[in-house]
């Protein structure tokens, strides 16, 4: 455990206003002028803004407050406590596992802190396509500014591990370029072990952030508890009806003036299908992207430690940028982190070939390509439904389309793999096996039959469902973030996004939520607030 | 998996054990009251040692040992999963584990016992690359539990080179 200071449990012992599971019983019934759903990225934020600008908040959070003395560093610890369904969430088809934080924090307290701005052509789609004539890169720069502020989102100044070396090495004898990532860290140590909690409190995540500042300031936490539905009358909310995580004990019926959903692009959804919310073009829940990701793993002589260091410090957008952004989808290229539970069931086979893979884990160097989705017409993303017991899931039908760009990035990842010098590359679909050379793994990948369950495919990027736009007939929620048919409910988080955003997505739910969060505090008659 | 799927194979199965003597009623759960039941504990330790060979140890006592650790670590695993997704791997365990779901999902004509490892293997690998979509499902599932059951424990890592968490 660690023996660093807990600012959560210091706060805690401070008074904060905390309920749900083991922090005591939550009252029948509560209010509020702004009930949130949710304490991820766009919760976080819009609890600070509201608070600092003189709202009442209440926040709600399916999942538990872990805290930094709970951050071992353990995956069997990690996925179960910190991840919705256990990290193991899948798409209907089973073909795409998908990782969401479900904790105080949400996925900002499990995630790699990978920062990138929306990238300028991504709005510019979304200008063109939908609506959003006020979602240009200067208009919206000087929230990315605040957000960057507040977070401690800079340049990583440290050398990346060899993970993250391997992939500007390769890269560079082909001639692709690769850029540094920005990092929302202060006084890192580098352990490299972000997606289970840091145990440190360097990463600025919402856990350790927007979270206790309205907390000291006010807000009301409820945990371990489930936003079930929203009461509707009139195109207004009128309540929201919340009941214990574990199934048991009273619903608690909170009342407020207005409701943010930031509950996640599964989840938000959900809530509003869960309530019959009103969807007359029928657009909720629908157009959910993924950044479907596909992965590549090599074995070199010398050693890698995927494990060690900083997760994710350089990437490259060569095969974003050398492209129509509608065009054959595009990819990101980025080197994630590796551990022993998220290695041995990522990489395929069984018995004695597996084993020779795990055993060559410290030697292991891994890439992924995250693919663009939603810019083209073949490219509609999935859509949330319900499950009989009103639990979401997430159909994605993997398109050729989808899978062609699949196939590609595949071939992108091993040459630049071997190009970095590697023994052997093995891209990671059941019918692949460990390639010796760039042209015996060109011929072998481009005869794979890219279908879903063969090649791996996983997304820690869920966006869309309720969607932005200028219209009603073309998404869920005004460029506001107000519902288009329910005046006092908005949303907050990244189903906002009408498509994919084309980078790991924290800092632009962080910089459009701010704007969002700071509208909504004005018209609510609140005082002007800022984040920094 | 897809609820209709289930639908279609729970009366596929249905069928073939009606045939073959057996009644849908008599199928015991793979999960039950928060842990796996003697059909998912069979199926687990069989499709255990064809998964993990070359990583389980290769003394039988050790061995033994090994795979009873890895299920205790399954039922942990699987505890913390929802409802949904108990369900279905209960589903998917007890139908392994009777005659007629063996030979249907895994092609393995012998019972999980006494068949050979290569055997579990071959009947594991046409899962794997099956056309029918709920069998490459099945294989996945099966894949992914016993190896993050299996590597979660220290004890697996001297020999995959991993230090373990820092101590800070």
């Amino acid at each position: 455990m660690s023996r660093l200071p807990d600012p959560i449990r210091e706060g805690l012992a401070r008074g904060w206003r905390v309920a749900g599971g083991p922090h005591g019983a939550v009252p029948d019934r509560l209010a509020c002028d702004v009930a949130i759903v949710g304490s991820g990225a766009g919760a976080g934020i819009s609890a600070e803004i509201l608070t600092r600008a003189g709202l009442k908040v209440l926040l709600v959070e399916e999942g538990p407050l872990k805290t930094s003395s709970d951050f071992r560093q353990l995956e069997s610890e990690a996925y179960p406590s910190l991840y919705q369904e256990s990290a193991a969430r899948k798409t209907s088809d089973k073909a795409i596992t998908i990782l969401q934080g479900r904790c105080v924090g949400g996925s900002t307290t499990v995630n790699w802190t990978s920062s990138f701005r929306t990238p300028a052509a991504t709005l510019d789609h979304w200008q063109r396509h939908f609506g959003l004539q006020r979602f240009g890169n200067d208009e919206l720069a000087p929230f990315f500014e605040q957000a960057e502020r507040r977070l401690s989102i800079g340049p990583w100044l440290l050398p990346p591990n060899e993970n993250n070396a391997l992939l500007r090495r390769g890269a560079a004898r082909l001639g692709i370029a690769t850029a540094a990532i920005q990092r929302n860290v202060k006084g890192c140590w580098n352990l490299g072990s972000c997606g289970l909690g840091c145990p440190t409190n360097a990463k600025q995540s919402m856990l350790v952030t927007t979270i206790p500042w309205a907390l000291d300031h006010g807000a009301h936490l409820l945990v371990e508890t489930r936003a079930e539905r929203l009461e509707l009358a009139n195109g207004r909310v009128t309540a929201l009806v919340c009941v214990p995580a574990s199934g048991e004990g009273p619903a608690t019926r909170i009342t407020a003036r207005h409701y943010v959903l930031a509950a996640g692009a599964i989840n938000s959804p959900a809530v509003l299908l869960r309530s019959q919310a009103p969807d007359p073009h029928g657009r909720l829940g629908q157009r959910t992207f993924l950044h479907p990701v596909v992965l590549s793993a090599a074995h070199f002589d010398g050693k890698v430690e995927g494990w060690r260091g900083a997760p994710q410090t350089l990437y490259s957008d060569h095969f974003l940028e050398t492209q129509p952004i509608d065009g054959p989808i595009g990819y990101k290229l980025e080197a994630p982190p590796v551990h022993p539970v998220i290695f041995a069931t990522t990489v395929t086979g069984y018995g004695r070939e597996h084993a020779d893979l795990m055993r060559q884990f410290p030697n292991t160097h891994v890439l992924i390509a995250l693919l663009r989705d939603g810019f083209h017409e073949q490219s509609p993303g999935g859509s949330v439904r319900l499950r009989g017991d009103g639990s979401p899931q997430l159909d994605y039908p993997l398109t050729d389309f989808v899978m062609e760009g699949a196939r590609r990035a595949l071939l992108s990842m091993m040459e630049i793999q071997f190009a970095a010098g590697a023994r052997r590359v093995l891209p990671v679909h059941e019918l692949a096996r460990p390639y010796l050379d760039w042209n015996e793994a060109r011929r072998a990948v481009a005869a794979l039959p890219m279908k879903p369950l063969l090649a791996k495919i996983v997304s820690a990027h869920v966006m869309g469902g309720c969607g932005l736009a200028g219209d009603p007939a073309l998404g869920v929620v005004r460029p506001d973030g107000v519902h288009w048919q329910l005046q006092n409910l908005s949303v907050h988080d990244g189903s906002l996004f009408p498509t994919s955003v084309g980078a790991n997505p924290q800092l632009s739910i962080y910089g459009i939520v701010n704007r969002l969060a700071q509208d909504l505090a004005r018209r609510m008659g609140g005082r002007d607030a800022i984040l920094a | 998996m897809r609820r209709r799927s289930w639908l279609k194979l729970g009366i596929g199965a249905a069928a073939v054990l009606a045939i073959g003597g057996g009644a849908v009623a008599l199928l015991g759960p793979g999960w039950q009251r928060g842990r796996l039941a003697p059909a998912g504990r069979t199926v687990f330790t069989h499709v255990g040692r064809a998964l993990l060979e070359g990583s389980l140890p290769a003394n039988p006592a050790e061995q033994a040992a090994a795979l009873d650790g890895l299920l205790d670590r399954v039922d942990a695993l699987v505890a913390a999963l929802p409802p949904h997704a108990q369900q279905e791997l209960s589903q998917l365990l007890s139908l392994l584990a009777t005659s007629a779901g063996r030979r249907a999902l895994a092609g393995l004509a012998q019972d999980w016992p006494v068949a050979p490892l290569a055997g579990i293997q071959q009947g594991l690998q046409s899962m794997r690359i099956s056309s029918l979509s709920l069998r490459r499902q099945a294989y996945q599932a099966l894949h992914d539990i016993t190896g993050a059951a299996y590597f979660s424990d220290r004890g697996t890592w001297p020999q995959l080179g991993y230090p373990g968490p820092m101590d800070i």
